[in-house]
């Protein structure tokens, strides 16, 4: 693959390589402009009652990490954590940049509703994600860009009320990745999607994750997502991250194979048995 | 909107051979532009059989013309009015009060609804003040009003702002609550600043509910200027109906009713309209 070509030359420009970390992963992507992530004992209660309770965590740049768990298991307030919705109440979280990169670590949130701004067309909607950053001009032709990506070129006119849901979030999608992020969260993005529009909308995640080389990070309850998708899962049990996997299956990844069948089923196994114990 | 061809259509079942049979979904651009234009008509019907209902009776004697004059009458009343130049001036100065009252009342309104759907302080100050003077129906002031103003322009241009303001604030400020939060973080996730996030985020969300208010306070500005002018003035449509009181012109008080009418329903279709372009993005508002 073309990427995976211009790979070796950029590999060693890549940060956060500290000690004990995991190398990255086979199938990363150019990792040319993904933010490392390094949680030290993060800690978050609301009202008393913790939720995140002392979490360390290194995620290499250009990662896809998957975090899976049962409702209430504190993985939604991990993701709004690393991307500033919430305050820690205590430890560290560290992101580091690129060399070579002059802005600051920029994240982008995904959620799981569209969210998208009724009143705009979908185009000023996906322009939504360049706020502040140059001419009105520039942000339509760079919004017209990430729609052409998520392949609604021709929808960029149309109110988001005549959009179907998965349309609605591809726009979504776009607004998130217009402005090229470091960090993309998705907090189960596709959990409202029918079956099939859901496996398209993976697809496109994976291609345009591989294309752009930012760090991922996709909390789901759904297993086989996380399998589908990502380097590494993460099982999150009560504030804590119970589990760590690495998904060494190559992409792309075929539907049913029998690894990620396989793997699909210890992690189903470990969620419940956790249950019932 | 129902659509009256539907049940027609639906109720009898050869219907289904005929041409207009597959319209179950009503959508008035598939009819034939005669069948639309008669849409269009439909509301008029009944101001229209009303109207012949009451000139028959008058004509044939049914109801005394001292007390309920025919429409004809009144519509002589009108061309009279209108040729003399009274109709204009008087129609001129009652809409410059209710506009100018509006512009007072429904800006304050809209400033505060504003400050106190984003400011918690601003809200903790004046909303209870707001619900208390609420209470008091504005037109209860008339008494102390005239003693205040007169019974000059100042004391019109009160009485309408007061009737006015109250539901502007409150669709407003109701408005801007009910703004989806969600909405509210992505624009702060997406780096909106405080100014972006208010002209783009929370006053289009915040603007159905606004709307609602407008239509409320456009009712309430005439409600409480034919009062007023009916109380005490010297100018205005509701002194020139005063007037023909004095000297027995039931024709003249009909025509100032039926004017009034007509400039309620002038206030609404505009701000229909300008829902219609301010909401597009709507379904709602979107289709007739």
């Amino acid at each position: 693959m073309l990427l995976d070509a211009i790979r070796p030359e950029i590999s060693g420009t890549e940060p956060g390589r500290t000690a004990g970390a995991p190398p990255p992963a086979r199938n990363a992507p150019a990792g040319q402009r993904g933010i490392a992530v390094t949680l030290r004992d993060l800690r978050k209660g609301f009202d008393g009652h913790a939720v995140i309770e002392g979490i360390d965590l290194h995620v290499p740049a250009g990662q896809f990490t998957a975090v899976v768990g049962r409702s209430g298991c504190g993985k939604s307030t991990l993701l709004r954590l690393i991307l500033g919705l919430e305050a820690p109440s205590g430890g560290r979280i560290v992101l580091e940049r690129p060399e070579g990169a002059r802005r600051d670590p920029s994240r982008r949130i995904m959620f799981q509703e569209p969210r998208l701004l009724p009143w705009a067309r979908v185009i000023d909607n996906v322009a939504v994600g360049l706020s502040g950053l140059g001419t009105r001009a520039e942000r339509r032709a760079r919004a017209a860009a990430a729609l052409e990506e998520v392949g609604l070129a021709d929808k960029a006119g149309q109110w988001p009320a005549t959009l179907s849901g998965g349309q609605r979030q591809r726009v979504a999608l776009a607004r998130a990745l217009v402005s090229g992020p470091g960090l993309l969260a998705l907090d189960e993005p596709l959990g409202a999607l029918d079956a099939l529009t859901r496996i398209g909308m993976q697809d496109l995640i994976e291609r345009i994750w591989r294309a752009q080389g930012f760090t991922a990070l996709l909390v789901t309850h759904d297993v086989a997502e996380a399998v589908a998708l990502a380097d590494r899962i993460l099982v999150v049990e009560a504030g804590r991250i119970a589990l760590d996997l690495r998904v060494d299956v190559p992409r792309p990844r075929r539907r049913g194979d029998p690894d990620l069948a396989a793997l699909e089923g210890r992690i189903l196994e470990h969620l419940l048995g956790a249950h019932a114990a | 909107m129902a659509n009256p061809a539907i049940p027609l259509a639906v109720g009898r079942p050869s219907a289904a051979t005929t041409p207009a049979a597959p319209r179950r979904n009503g959508a008035a651009s598939y009819l034939p532009p005669l069948r639309e234009a008669g849409l269009h008509l439909v509301p008029w019907l009944l101001p229209v059989l009303a109207l012949a209902g009451w000139q028959g009776a008058v004509s044939f004697g049914l109801v005394s013309n001292r007390f309920m004059p025919a429409p004809l009458d009144v519509a002589r009343a009108g061309v009279a009015a209108a040729s003399s130049g009274e109709l204009w001036t008087n129609l001129g100065v009652s809409a410059l009060r209710a506009l100018a009252g509006f512009a007072v009342g429904g800006g304050i309104a809209f400033a505060l609804g504003l400050a106190n759907g984003l400011s918690r302080l601003s809200e903790r100050l004046t909303d209870t003040s707001v619900q208390m003077v609420r209470n008091i129906p504005h037109l209860s002031l008339i008494p102390l009003v005239i003693l205040w103003f007169g019974i000059g322009e100042g004391a019109k241009l009160f009485l309408v702002a007061l009737g006015v303001f109250f539901p502007i604030y409150a669709n407003t400020l109701h408005g801007i609550r009910s703004v989806d939060p969600g909405l509210v973080e992505m624009g702060h996730v997406y780096g909106m600043s405080r100014l972006e996030l208010f002209r783009r985020v929370v006053l289009p969300g915040a603007l159905p509910s606004i709307f609602v208010g407008l239509r409320y306070g456009l009712g309430i500005m005439w409600l409480t200027l034919i009062v007023a002018e009916t109380i005490s003035a010297s100018s205005g449509l509701g002194y020139m109906a005063m007037q023909a009181r004095e000297f027995m012109l039931v024709d003249v008080v009909v025509l100032a009713i039926l004017i009034y009418a007509a400039l309620g329903k002038l206030a609404d279709a505009l701000t229909r309209r300008l829902e219609r372009v301010c909401l597009a993005w709507n379904p709602a508002y979107r289709s007739a």
